[in-house]
């Protein structure tokens, strides 16, 4: 019934550190994860492995006995549970508990921050492309304001005077608009658990942030949104794979095309896709874009982390995160997640 | 500054040209025909390629038309694409470009294109207009 090159485990404890470890192990290919348990039903971690379509029970004492199980992972922090595993498990199986699976525990900790710092590090990188395109929309509301206010000094029509008074100010509220777009994405995300995103708006906020990058093109952008669609992430971090996403389709389209983005209800799911009528991606390119540091892009350009970095966020969140493309004809990115329906 | 007189909007006979400006934001036309009519030009307005022909066939203006100050980011047009565009219509008008864009590699093509100056927003009264001011000299020189 199980493969042999798979370890199957169970995990003992569905509090911060069984969730870690479930959603690291979850990742793992080579690791089965045949059941997670804790005494309290509203445990995080059981509610994380129904999502997962993985096994829970308040019993424990079940899965210790269960048979055909290579490790036990015990991260309640209760060392007389550690007795029992030890008096009740099948002699084949090993067991974790105690100082081991702390550190075991840091070690997951340890790896969330990291790829929390890997995102950081990519989204501020790509920050790059977005200079001159933010320098370009800040210059001319800084051009209307400085020269009205240059002219105020010296007007006397009290009318005209009023009304470049509200043209300074209009331009200066452009400015704090663009700035607050900016820190809002420059950000680093909040570390939390997944909640409902309301993705229109996200998408919105996002095409703000990529038409930086847009300047001296002439592109056009069509929008078609299913209303009130809500999906399960972080919000910083979703928002991260929609500007990565978008900046990836302005940047395939080298100056024209049309950027189509939409978001529907599909099974359960909610789906977003991203699409360009740009250069395509070739058969033997497609295979690898997802993978770290693959890039086309001139050395320096590109991090070869943002696809890598997208695919994660949405794994994150029970997600997926695929893509078609026809040379010549463009590309389309189809991110998956759960949505409110399925909570 | 001599700002001796205000030419306003029909300052006909002491005109010194008509200067084209051509940008997608009212405001920004709005400043550039305030900086300009002060030192006694007069200015037609027109927010992309399109309209800018349309103003200029008006009445005497395409005899009239001394000059363009345009942004290079238009919708259906960018760049250099911008730069030909007014060069086909009117081969001789001098072209400055006015742009919220700061590339010295668009800067350096463009001015090897024959513009008259590539000015960079926020531009100061005084440089718009010293910029100006080249471009009607090269204008004489060259026979207008």
């Amino acid at each position: 019934m199980s493969d042999p090159d798979r370890t199957t485990i169970v995990i003992l404890g569905a509090g911060k550190g069984g969730t870690a470890l479930l959603e690291l192990f979850s990742r793992l290919p080579e690791v089965e994860i045949v059941g997670i348990a804790d005494r309290e039903a509203s445990a995080p971690g059981l509610q994380y492995a129904d999502r997962l379509s993985i096994p829970t029970t308040q019993d424990l004492l079940t899965l210790i006995r269960h048979p055909g199980i290579n490790l036990i992972v015990n991260v309640t922090g209760d060392p007389d549970l550690d007795h029992l595993i030890a008096a009740q498990k099948h002699p084949e199986t090993e067991a974790l508990g105690g100082a081991a699976s702390k550190v075991l525990w840091d070690l997951v900790q340890h790896e969330s921050q990291m790829q929390a710092q890997l995102f950081q590090a990519e989204k501020l990188a790509g920050m790059g492309t977005f200079a001159s395109g933010i320098a370009h929309d800040i210059n001319n509301p800084l051009y209307i304001l400085l020269a009205f206010a240059e002219n105020i000094r010296e007007e006397t029509d009290l009318a005209t005077i009023h009304e470049q008074a509200k043209s300074i100010i209009d331009a200066g509220k452009r400015i704090q608009s663009i700035c607050q777009n900016i820190t809002q994405y420059a950000r680093a995300a909040k570390a939390r658990d997944a909640t409902l995103v309301e993705v229109n708006t996200t998408l919105d906020e996002a095409l703000k942030i990529a038409q930086f990058a847009t300047i001296l093109q002439d592109l056009s952008i069509v929008r078609n949104y299913e209303e009130h669609l809500e999906v399960l992430a972080n919000p910083d971090e979703l928002f991260q794979v929609f500007v990565n996403l978008m900046t990836n389709a302005i940047h395939a389209m080298e100056g024209k095309g049309t950027l189509s983005i939409a978001s529907w209800r599909e099974n359960g799911l909610g789906k977003i896709s991203i699409a360009d009528t740009g250069h395509g991606i070739s058969k033997e390119h497609l295979q690898k874009i997802f993978d770290p540091f693959f890039t086309t892009k001139p050395e320096g350009e590109g991090t070869g982390l943002g696809l890598h970095n997208a695919r994660a966020i949405v794994k994150k969140y029970q997600g997926e995160l695929s893509v078609v493309s026809e040379v010549g004809k463009g590309t389309t990115f189809i991110i998956e997640l759960p949505n409110s329906a399925t909570q | 500054m001599s700002e001796s007189k205000s030419a306003g909007m029909f300052s006909g006979r002491e005109s010194q040209g008509l200067v084209l400006v051509v940008d997608d934001e009212p405001d920004v036309r709005k400043v550039v025909r305030m900086t300009l009519e002060k030192s006694g030009y007069e200015v037609l307005e027109a927010e992309d390629g399109e309209k800018a022909i349309e103003e200029v066939k008006k009445g005497e203006n395409s005899m009239l038309l001394s000059l363009i100050i345009t942004d290079i980011r238009m919708p259906n047009m960018n760049g250099i694409d911008v730069i030909n565009y007014y060069r086909k219509e009117w081969p001789s008008v001098p072209l400055i470009v006015l742009t919220g864009f700061p590339d010295m590699d668009m800067a350096t093509s463009m001015l090897k294109h024959g513009i008259v100056d590539y000015l960079v927003k926020p531009v100061e009264a005084e440089k718009l207009r010293a910029s100006v001011a080249k471009a009607m000299e090269q204008r004489e020189v060259r026979g207008f």
